[in-house]
């Protein structure tokens, strides 16, 4: 199988009121397709950062991001749009839904900005959120749902698109530990029919599910 | 994405309630000065319209209708009797203008007015005007008697047959007239001259002449020789009235254009402040879908689709609204193609105002979606 993240000697530095933050230093890191890693290490280790770079939202100070055969070096805004819309889904730690749309046009909305057609776009997120087990309530609006659905409607619309890699940012963070599992065990069963995952956590049984745990300390992956 | 345009707004329903309120308002005050200016205009010209190949002579002032004008009627009739002007006779004569209630604002016409017209030259004054009742001439050596026009026979609600006091004179009314193009003539008694002099206690004087040139291409030559001749006289061709006319025209056509231009403001402003906050607030909710792939243009449209639903539900309203003032005016209703105007008037309001929201958040970053605090 193909890599569908590839890093070299990537680095991130900040600046805070004048000083410089280096939240990666130099990490090289390889995920093949079909992998589930996890990405764990203390708050302000840079893992967050290392997921924002790998998912186009944000660009390196140096170093280069493989994703999926692609350079991102070498694309610009409208490109790095498209690659999050086609190639990436997100799951974010607070669910990150849109308040005035309803489960349904949750997921809906991310086929829109690929161009799906409406009649295939609403298809897809109806077989989706069945997926994800809230074929019943596809009209609730996020207000009306639990912490746990949300967050369930977040992984549908994020797989929406059938992107190469899924990345969650502390999934589960605002989630109690028994929900937390829930969602964990959703991810397995999207890796175990070939989804590329990369989550970050900072909950070690979480991290133990996954297939890989990759460490992060100062910036720099553990050996 | 229209409809995530309106359910945007749908969430924010007070909001978006007072914004729209506020554009309502706006877009009413821009269509009732339209409607207030297109009055002005039209008044203003279709009365002028019949002065077309006179001559107007008055003095002491020379706004019309020339009620502060004095001249002697010696004066008048000696004009009048000249031979060498080649003036139509017929159609020529003396006038009294009297205004007997002042006009609600300044710069409009007077409530109520009295025209002093010779027996047997009404036809001069009131042209091709018919009577909606009785006659629109006076009978042979009528004189307390007087004709109506449309407008003030609601005045004074008289009808046919009854008396109207005037000054304390008490005077029957013999005709009512339709409406006619002159709004000065729509709002006037018509008496006979020697009774307006007397009501008024002129006697001896009138307000002005009118005069109609035989050839209409010699207007400019007869009001020369006049000018020469009588050089205490204002001397007044359909140009000169209608220069005047826009001279005392020209504050409220600004003021006007002032209240319209407040109004374009506050729409602006208005959408403006609306849409900044809104952004703000869903900064985050913009970076998620930044974060999903949602382009800045993509946004920028959104936030513009949102803009315009806004204006829309505020200008057609708001268009809507000015019609009952262009009623009360008595001036046509705004056409299909004014309306449009009005409604433009407040998208382009929108437009504008919604420029800087909408490029504050095109530029959001998708990482705004993964700032929790």
């Amino acid at each position: 199988m193909g890599n569908i993240i590839e890093t070299r000697d990537l680095w991130k530095v900040y600046r805070m009121d004048g000083m410089a933050v280096e939240a990666l230093r130099g990490v090289n890191l390889v995920v093949e397709a079909g992998e589930f890693v996890a990405l764990v290490g203390p708050s302000g280790s840079g893992k967050s950062t290392l997921l924002h770079l790998i998912g186009a939202m944000d660009t390196p100070t140096r170093g280069e991001v493989h994703l999926n055969g692609r350079t991102l070096a070498q694309t610009n805004d409208a490109g790095r749009t498209r690659l999050r819309c086609h190639e990436v889904g997100f799951v974010f730690q607070t669910f990150n839904l849109l308040p005035t749309l309803s489960a349904l046009e949750n997921v809906e909305i991310a086929l829109r900005l690929a161009g799906v057609s409406r009649r295939e776009r609403r298809a897809r997120a109806i077989e989706l959120l069945e997926r994800v087990g809230l074929g019943e309530r596809i009209g609730h609006l996020p207000r009306q749902l639990s912490g746990g659905e949300r967050q369930r409607v977040a992984i549908a619309r994020a797989l929406a698109n059938r992107p190469a890699l899924l990345l969650a940012d502390e999934p589960t963070g605002n989630l109690d530990s028994a929900t937390g599992q829930v969602i964990v065990g959703l991810l397995r069963q999207f890796n175990t029919e070939g989804q590329t995952i990369v989550l970050v956590t900072h909950d070690p049984e979480i991290a133990a599910q996954a297939g890989r745990v990759l460490r992060i300390r100062d910036g720099r992956i553990q050996p | 994405m229209f409809d995530v345009a309106f359910k945007n707004l749908g969430a924010r329903k007070t909001r978006s309630i007072l914004c729209i309120l506020a554009v309502v308002v706006s877009v009413y005050l821009n269509g009732s000065t339209a409607t207030m200016n297109n009055w002005m205009y039209e008044t203003m010209t279709s009365e002028l319209a019949r002065y077309m190949g006179k001559i107007y002579v008055q003095q002491g002032g020379s706004s019309y209708p020339p009620f502060d004008s004095t001249i002697a009627q010696a004066t008048a009739e000696e004009i009048l009797a000249r031979t060498d002007l080649g003036l139509n006779r017929e159609e020529s004569t003396p006038l009294v203008f009297v205004r007997t209630e002042r006009a609600m604002m300044p710069f409009m016409p007077a409530q109520a007015a009295v025209i002093g017209v010779p027996v047997g030259k009404e036809n001069v004054l009131l042209g091709h005007t018919e009577a909606a009742a009785g006659v629109n001439r006076f009978p042979d050596a009528a004189s307390d008697v007087t004709i109506l026009g449309e407008q003030a026979a609601g005045y004074y609600q008289a009808t046919v047959g009854q008396d109207v006091i005037i000054n304390g004179q008490k005077l029957r009314v013999i005709g009512v007239l339709k409406p006619s193009a002159m709004g000065n003539l729509d709002r006037s008694a018509v008496v006979p001259l020697p009774a307006s002099q007397h009501i008024f206690g002129k006697e001896g004087m009138v307000s002005a002449v009118l005069l109609t040139a035989g050839d209409v291409n010699r207007v400019e030559a007869i009001a020369a020789a006049l000018r020469q001749d009588y050089p205490v006289l204002e001397v007044n061709t359909q140009d000169d009235l209608l220069t005047e006319a826009r001279k005392v025209l020209q504050f409220p056509l600004f003021y006007m254009r002032m209240m319209s231009l407040t109004g374009f403001i506050v729409a602006m402003a208005v959408i403006m402040s609306t849409m900044v906050m809104a952004v703000m607030e869903r900064t985050r909710e913009i970076g998620t879908l930044r974060a999903i792939g949602a382009s800045r243009r993509l946004i920028l449209g959104t936030i513009l689709a949102e803009i315009l639903l806004l204006s829309l539900m505020g200008g057609i309203p708001g268009a809507l609204l000015s019609m009952p003032m262009a009623a009360l005016m008595r001036t046509r209703l705004p056409t299909p193609v004014q309306l449009t105007q009005i409604v433009l008037f407040a998208v382009v309001a929108g437009a504008l105002g919604g420029l800087y929201p909408a490029w504050r958040a095109a530029r959001v970053d998708p990482m705004e979606a993964l700032r929790y605090e």
